[in-house]
């Protein structure tokens, strides 16, 4: 679908902070976007990760730091459609505008040829819905919409916060595949989300952030190889066994009301401790790392991507719940943040 | 320009400046009608008297009076309002990242819609109003001579009063705010200044835009009007500064 030549500019993000008010929403964050992978741009709720997406595209000023595309502000590209593609969570339209008509709106102020408009259309299968009005429109046709507008100048970046809200699984799959397929044609690739089973499957690249600070970024295979791995035990007595274990293995996370991960063991340094103590199970297994858990992992404690207001500057993040602590990671090959 | 053209576009593809130019054009008709259906009110008296030579003026006058120019304030309220209403501003920033060049674009567009609202008043006045006048044995010819003077006074008040449109809606983003508090304005405070106050009330929009039409809409302070020029000055102030601010507010925020 790539019609315009040359290799794709990436995104770069420079010692960036953001204030609004009190609130430092972002806070020298500093990361980089490579072309032709897909990026995961992943934190809780609050983490700071629209903040960051809208100073990139120009929406919002930066306190302090720079963030570039290709090496400009987005508000220095003359012509940005053809370069910058983004979907954000906000973007709406208006209920009584058709489809068609939003797009070529956008292609006008965007010196887009009109051409395009029935083409992305038909990438993001509207096509049929094409002159009816965005009102009547489900979430999922919107978040498609959205999808075409930002793929309306054929852009070598595509800055996509949120994509798969409102996706149903069919949806969420169309999406992947043509993430992947993007990529593949060389473009740079960035996607926000919260909804880390969905991104699993699709990133090439994390950038993690908490509180506006980073946390981690890099390829993520090396990333899950670096967590340490953990085990899941299923118990009727959780509580007592968390007890027990916490001493020796302080990263324990409360899964469920019977249902504990302990990060950093083994099934073997466990084994033991419920014979000794003459521990009920009902199921012991070593949990594969994933995205989840070095999200977690990495996110701190009580912030499991579950709705979570930025905490204040100064406000050292307490221990919310008795079952998340953060291990520390390695920093081998990673670029690392130190913890808040 | 090409700015320009996506946002006549985006008024063209929203039912609202469509809805407002019906409005306009009921407003033309009801005011046209409006001597004819109730032959006392005084001012108009002189349209249905057999022997008076008909002016465009006053036919226009006629027509005008109940409010069909604020429309075009209306417009300019929508054109900037409808963008924040429904958050298309992201969309709408991110293909014209310099704000200034959107301003600019929006002042135009709706300036040129305004002449659209100004051409169907017109020929809502011209469909009524010269069958009325002929009906009643008035002289057209008379009427042929007005349109110089008459004519590019009213192009200009309904261009301005647009702008004001403009203006109001960088200041006051919520749309129906902004549109009922322009209708407050027009219709109720400032009548109310320019009666206790000529010398004051004829630096407002509403008097000010008299001057530039040359007293059609009848606001009855013809002896303290501005002259048309320092009028049309004042109502593009009553614009522009507002733009100007919103410019500085309203645009230049960060856009969450």
């Amino acid at each position: 679908m790539r019609t315009s030549g040359g290799g794709a500019p990436g995104i770069e993000v420079a010692g960036l902070s953001k204030r609004f008010g009190s609130v430092r929403a972002v806070n020298d964050l500093s990361f980089s976007v490579a072309p032709g992978r897909i990026t995961g741009f992943l934190g809780p709720n609050g983490a700071g990760k629209t903040t960051t997406l809208r100073i990139l595209l120009g929406l919002v000023d930066a306190s302090s730091g720079t963030a570039t595309i290709g090496g400009r502000r987005y508000r220095k590209i003359p012509r940005p459609l053809h370069e910058v593609g983004a979907l954000l969570e906000s973007t709406s339209f208006h209920p009584a505008r058709r489809a068609r008509d939003h797009l070529r709106m956008v292609a006008r102020a965007g010196r887009i040829d009109r051409a395009r408009v029935g083409a992305v259309l038909e990438v993001v299968g509207l096509g049929v819905v094409a002159k009816r009005r965005v009102g009547g429109f489900s979430m999922g046709m919107r978040q498609r919409l959205g999808l075409a507008t930002a793929l309306l100048g054929d852009p070598g970046v595509l800055i996509l916060d949120e994509p798969a809200n409102g996706l149903d699984p069919q949806g969420i799959a169309w999406l992947r595949e043509l993430l992947r397929y993007l990529a593949n044609e060389g473009r740079t690739v960035l996607v926000s989300s919260h909804l880390l089973a969905e991104m699993a499957q699709t990133i090439d690249d994390v950038v993690i952030i908490s509180e506006g600070q980073l946390r981690a970024s890099g390829p993520l295979s090396t990333l899950t190889r670096q967590v340490r791995s953990s085990v899941r035990v299923r118990t009727p007595d959780a509580d007592r066994l968390t007890e027990l274990l916490r001493p020796r293995f302080p990263a324990i996370r409360r899964l469920a009301a019977e249902l504990i991960a302990v990060d950093g063991a083994t099934p073997e340094q466990i084994g033991p401790v419920l014979a000794e103590h003459r521990n009920l199970i009902h199921e012991l297994v070593t949990e594969s790392t994933d995205l989840e858990s070095v999200f977690l992992s990495l996110t701190g404690p009580g912030r499991g991507g579950i709705a979570a207001d930025p905490t204040p500057p100064g406000t050292a993040p307490g221990p919310a719940g008795p079952a998340v602590v953060a291990p520390p990671v390695p920093a081998t090959g990673w670029t690392e943040s130190p913890p808040p | 320009m090409r700015l320009v053209r996506a946002e006549l576009f985006k008024l063209r593809t929203t039912p609202g400046p469509w809805v407002v130019l019906g409005v306009t054009l009921l407003l033309t008709g009801l005011g046209v009608l409006r001597p004819f259906l109730f032959p006392t009110t005084p001012h108009h008296l002189q349209f249905l008297a057999p022997t008076s030579t008909f002016r465009l003026r006053e036919l226009v006058g006629s027509g005008l009076t109940v409010g069909a120019e604020y429309m075009a304030a209306i417009l300019g309220i929508l054109c900037v309002t409808g963008e924040f209403r429904h958050k298309v501003i992201t969309t709408t920033l991110l293909a014209t990242p310099r704000r200034w060049r959107l301003v600019v674009a929006k002042s135009v567009a709706s300036i040129v819609w305004s002449v659209y609202y100004c051409v169907a008043s017109l020929a809502m006045v011209a469909a009524l109003g010269i069958p009325l006048l002929v009906s009643q044995g008035g002289s057209t010819m008379a009427l042929w001579h007005q349109v110089r003077p008459v004519v590019p006074g009213l192009f200009g008040s309904f261009a301005l009063i647009a702008l004001y449109g403009v203006g109001f809606g960088t200041l006051v983003k919520n749309q129906i705010a902004a549109v009922v508090a322009v209708l407050a304005i027009s219709f109720i405070i400032e009548p109310i200044v320019i009666g206790v106050s000529p010398e004051v009330g004829r630096w407002l929009p509403a008097a000010a835009a008299a001057a530039v039409s040359g007293d059609i809409l009848g606001k009855g302070i013809r002896a303290y009007l501005l002259s048309w020029w320092l009028g049309a000055i004042v109502l593009a102030a009553w614009g522009v500064v507002p733009v100007v601010v919103g410019y500085f507010t309203t645009f230049s925020r960060d856009v969450t």
